[in-house]
């Protein structure tokens, strides 16, 4: 099977590695990987801001851009993926074409852990880790798309990791809220923190990038030295820490 | 009104008392809500059935709407409306002044809050007093309510103490039950002098006409008994179509508010007192507020106006657990508050609300009435752009942010630029921890990653694809099945002793021949010697009665004077108050939650159940019945529709107000005793 990767502008710009990484878990599960090169953003920034024609733009970019094969779409983040499955759907509400066109795309578009769980049924990588992993589960992925065993499944294959999830409140980042009300984040965060730091984790691990940057920047801040790792870090066995 | 959200947000988070009550609000009424609901045979059945019905109403809105008033009025209710707010507030005042009102009680209703009500009766020279504890509280110390559900919840009890120390002249005290005591005490007087009685309305239903208010003090009951006029104030979206829809709809209302199976009072006013009846108010007026409601059904908003106003959604919420309510600046704080402040209150002016979320669906997970709150909250983003100036950055940065990634190379060329400069910002560990306007918010508690050098679509060709393709897409979505709902399993007497006694009530099963030895003895046992009783009943009743008043027990059947003649008026009442326990037969018991029906009319006055402290309530097993439903469909709806005012009693009276400490007895009983006979 032939999968098309949208990589998330966040991953392609501030966090390359996860990138690499999450193309070997896909390798790793037999796939082969077609990367549209043109790829930028789904819009998902401007269209929580609520700047819509702008999101528009955008939307219709990535659906164009995806469109281009048939071949289902990998996504390694919870909320772009929301954004595509979900959000292009409302945008285009009241414009039919755009919205079967959004509609088609939607039918095959998966997050990672999803799409390594249900579609392949791929769940051992053959990864050990010597340690605690909390499990972050993040707020798009687990309510926006349903997602929670899953992540959990893969972790759970490996070895060494004692694997726990942490509780299912919000990390406190949303996007350009953790800027403009950024007080009120930073509090969210803290309780995330401090749930962090007493279960004992060596490592946070988590489905959407956005979470474990704050948390991450958080737990740096405070001079912590957990770090946090994305779903396909762990499976491909890298060193803890986002870069 | 931006700044100003934030700047109340910056002292909430700074309040530590404020942290401590929304800490202890948001884990126990989320731990509550999930008990409540796992009592439920299929509570996901039940929830869709919910968000169907309320789906249904407000599709159809205009047409409940006229069928709800025409039945009202066939039942004698006045109906005014729907109206604004201004408009709506006035016609409260109008009502109040001809009847030359001094002294009005009231209890919780959040439309009141919403259309300025008390300040409007106030202005007019009226004494209004809020009789909800919480409301009372929260009166008493000059404040707005800070939840839908809980107005009191931004305090301790230390808070409520000294403010009742101050403004109730009574000796200083921190025990609860103390405090809800002194309420007792102070507001009983208030509800037997009061002119006129104002309240909310949970569901009024279109095929009856019946209005339907749910307490849990009993100051609702107290409000629509004893003052001559009520006047109720009513969402015009607060509808429901069908007795059976209501029986839905109020098993997911209490279980989301407050994580009880039922609330303890459930009243079905049906009309004014009638001729020959022994309570209830005389005249009853229905204000109908619309007030940018039904502008809001034509708008994308619509979605808005399914809430049932449990407040779950506060509860979940992980911004109004840091912020509180008065944060918001609105009557409804929190997500629901989000959506309806802006919607009804002005795009402009509280647009900015829509923006206090992280779009987390925590609000959305637990709404019993199926409000996809971050479509909604996204729809009011959208608006709110439109309609107010944004912050500079937003303004410019986003055409800017658009304009680059419409294009890959401008994408990539700002990437490299970017991430070039951002090697001379000084970091710690490769993050940094100082970051320019407008991104210093993000690094005053966090550090920021700097951008690749080198991106991901740069190092892409380095990457070999070896998967082989060898799997094949054989998953779709899985539909979720609904179950059937399956009739109730086990004895309905178990079931009924069970959930009467998990909300506080005593149960007694015992033979008819038993039954006036054991309720003597129990009087005997509270030095009882004066009781309220309802007139001739059953056979069963009539030999409790006989063998009570042979024991020299005083037996006074409470009727409340009309209201031509204040005097005998308020002494009568305060003589009735003087008895210690009222003996009251039901209409059904109901096992799914341990509650009694009662009906009110001629020989049946709804005080024998609400002014003493300790009611007995003789209930026969064969009358009880699985649950609400069932008993509508078995002949409930023909006793809604002839009792003028029926009430489904769940337990003693009881109030959480003060640090969710529970407390009996508050306006009501504090014992509720049912005697089962075969």
């Amino acid at each position: 099977m032939r999968v098309q990767l949208f990589i998330t502008c966040m991953i392609d710009s501030l966090f390359p590695q996860i990138g690499e990484a999450v193309f070997e878990v896909l390798s790793l599960a037999g796939v082969e990987i077609h990367f549209p090169t043109d790829q930028t953003c789904c819009g998902q920034p401007t269209y929580n801001a609520g700047y819509r024609d702008h999101a528009k733009k955008l939307a219709k970019r990535t659906i164009e851009i995806l469109a281009r094969s048939d071949d289902p779409v990998v996504i390694p983040s919870g909320s772009c993926a929301v954004m595509i499955r979900k959000e292009f759907l409302e945008l285009f509400r009241e414009d039919p074409p755009w919205q079967l066109r959004a509609q088609e795309l939607a039918s095959r578009t998966y997050e990672l852990s999803e799409f390594l769980v249900d579609v392949l049924s791929h769940t051992e990588f053959q990864a050990s880790f010597d340690g605690r992993i909390a499990y972050h589960p993040s707020c798009h992925l687990l309510r926006g798309l349903g997602v929670h065993s899953q992540p959990l499944d893969l972790l759970k294959h490996v070895e060494g990791a004692e694997v726990t999830s942490l509780s299912p409140d919000c990390c406190g980042f949303g996007g350009v809220f953790a800027i403009d009300h950024d007080e009120i984040s930073s509090e969210m965060m803290n309780r995330k923190l401090d749930a962090i730091e007493s279960s004992g984790a060596d490592a946070v691990a988590g489905a959407d990038v956005s979470c474990l940057m704050q948390i991450e920047g958080g737990l740096r801040r405070r001079g912590s030295s957990i770090r946090c790792s994305h779903i396909a870090q762990i499976l491909t066995m890298k060193e803890p820490g986002l870069r | 009104m931006r700044r100003q959200f934030l700047k109340r947000a910056h002292e909430a988070l700074a309040n530590p008392t404020l942290q401590k009550a929304l800490d202890q609000n948001a884990e126990r009424r989320e731990s509550g809500r999930v008990r409540a609901f796992s009592t439920l045979q299929n509570p996901e059945h039940t929830l869709n059935e919910a968000a169907h019905i309320r789906r249904q109403t407000i599709d159809n809105l205009e047409s409940y709407l006229a069928q709800f008033i025409k039945h009202a009025q066939d039942n004698g209710i006045q109906v005014h409306g729907p109206l604004s707010a201004h408009a709506a507030a006035l016609a409260a005042a109008e009502i109040a002044k001809e009847h030359n009102a001094r002294l009005i009680v009231k209890s919780k209703s959040m439309v009141s809050e919403e259309i300025e009500l008390n300040q409007k009766l106030e202005a007019a020279g009226m004494r209004v007093v809020e009789t909800d504890l919480g409301e009372f509280i929260v009166q008493l110390r000059g404040e707005a309510p800070g939840h839908i559900i809980t107005p009191a919840i931004h305090l301790l009890r230390e808070d409520v103490a000294k403010t009742f120390t101050s403004e109730l002249n009574v000796p200083h005290s921190t025990d609860v039950a103390e405090m809800t005591e002194t309420a007792r005490r102070v507001m009983r007087k208030d509800f037997l002098t009061a002119d006129v009685g104002i309240t909310g309305v949970n569901f009024g239903v279109a095929e009856t006409g019946t209005v339907c208010i749910v307490t849990n003090e009993a100051n609702g009951r107290m409000v629509t008994t004893i003052p001559p006029v009520h006047i109720a104030l009513m969402g015009v979206e607060r509808l429901v179509p069908s007795l059976e829809n209501l029986a839905v709809l109020l098993q997911v209302l209490p279980r989301s508010a407050t994580g009880q199976n039922l609330t303890s009072y459930v009243s079905l006013i049906q009309r004014p007192r009638a001729g020959s009846e022994a309570d209830g108010a005389e005249e009853r007026h229905l204000i109908l507020v619309d007030n940018g409601r039904l502008a809001m059904h034509r708008s994308q908003l619509q979605d808005a106006l399914l809430c049932l106003r449990c407040g779950a959604c506060l509860n979940a919420c992980p911004v109004f657990r840091e912020i509180g309510g008065h944060t918001y600046g609105s009557a409804y704080p929190g997500p629901i508050g989000s959506l309806v402040s802006p919607g009804l209150f002005g795009i402009k002016e509280y647009g900015h609300l829509s923006k206090a979320s992280t779009l987390c669906g925590a609000c959305t997970e637990v709404c019993p009435a199926g409000i996809d709150f971050t479509k909604m909250l996204l729809r009011t983003r959208g608006e709110y752009v439109k309609s107010a100036p944004q912050p500079a950055w937003l303004r410019a940065g986003m055409p800017l942010f658009t304009w680059m990634m419409a294009s890959p190379g401008r994408y990539r060329r700002v990437q490299s630029f970017a991430a070039f400069f951002l090697r001379f910002l000084p970091n710690r560990g490769g993050w940094l921890y100082r970051l320019p306007p407008p991104l210093s918010g993000w690094t005053k508690s966090r550090d920021f990653p700097p951008l690749a050098a080198e991106p991901f679509h740069a190092r892409f060709h380095r990457l070999k694809s070896t998967g082989k393709g060898s799997y094949k897409v054989d998953k779709k979505h899985q539909e979720i099945q609904t179950q059937e709902d399956e009739p109730l399993q086990g004895d309905l007497i178990v079931r009924f002793q069970e959930e009467l006694e998990r909300v506080d009530g005593e149960f007694v099963h015992c033979s008819s021949k038993e039954l006036p030895h054991k309720v003597a003895d129990f009087l005997a046992s509270i030095e009882a010697n004066q009781i309220l009783g309802w007139g001739e009943q059953s056979r069963e009743f009539n030999s409790i009665t006989n063998h009570l008043r042979e024991t020299g027990i005083q037996i006074l059947e409470a009727e409340i004077p009309r209201s031509e003649d204040g005097i005998t008026r308020y002494e009568t009442l305060v003589g009735l108050d003087q008895a210690a326990a009222g003996l009251t037969t039901c209409l059904a018991g109901l096992a799914d939650t341990g509650t009694v029906i009662l009906p009110s009319g001629e020989g049946q006055s709804n005080l024998t159940s609400l002014l003493p402290r300790t009611h007995l309530v003789i209930l026969r097993a064969k009358d009880i019945y699985p649950t609400f439903d069932h008993w509508i469909r078995a002949g409930g709806r023909e006793a809604i529709a002839s009792s003028s005012q029926l009430t489904l009693i769940t337990g003693p009276s009881r109030t959480a107000d003060v640090e969710m400490i529970l407390t009996l007895g508050v306006h009501g009983p504090e014992r509720l005793f049912v005697f089962t006979i075969d």
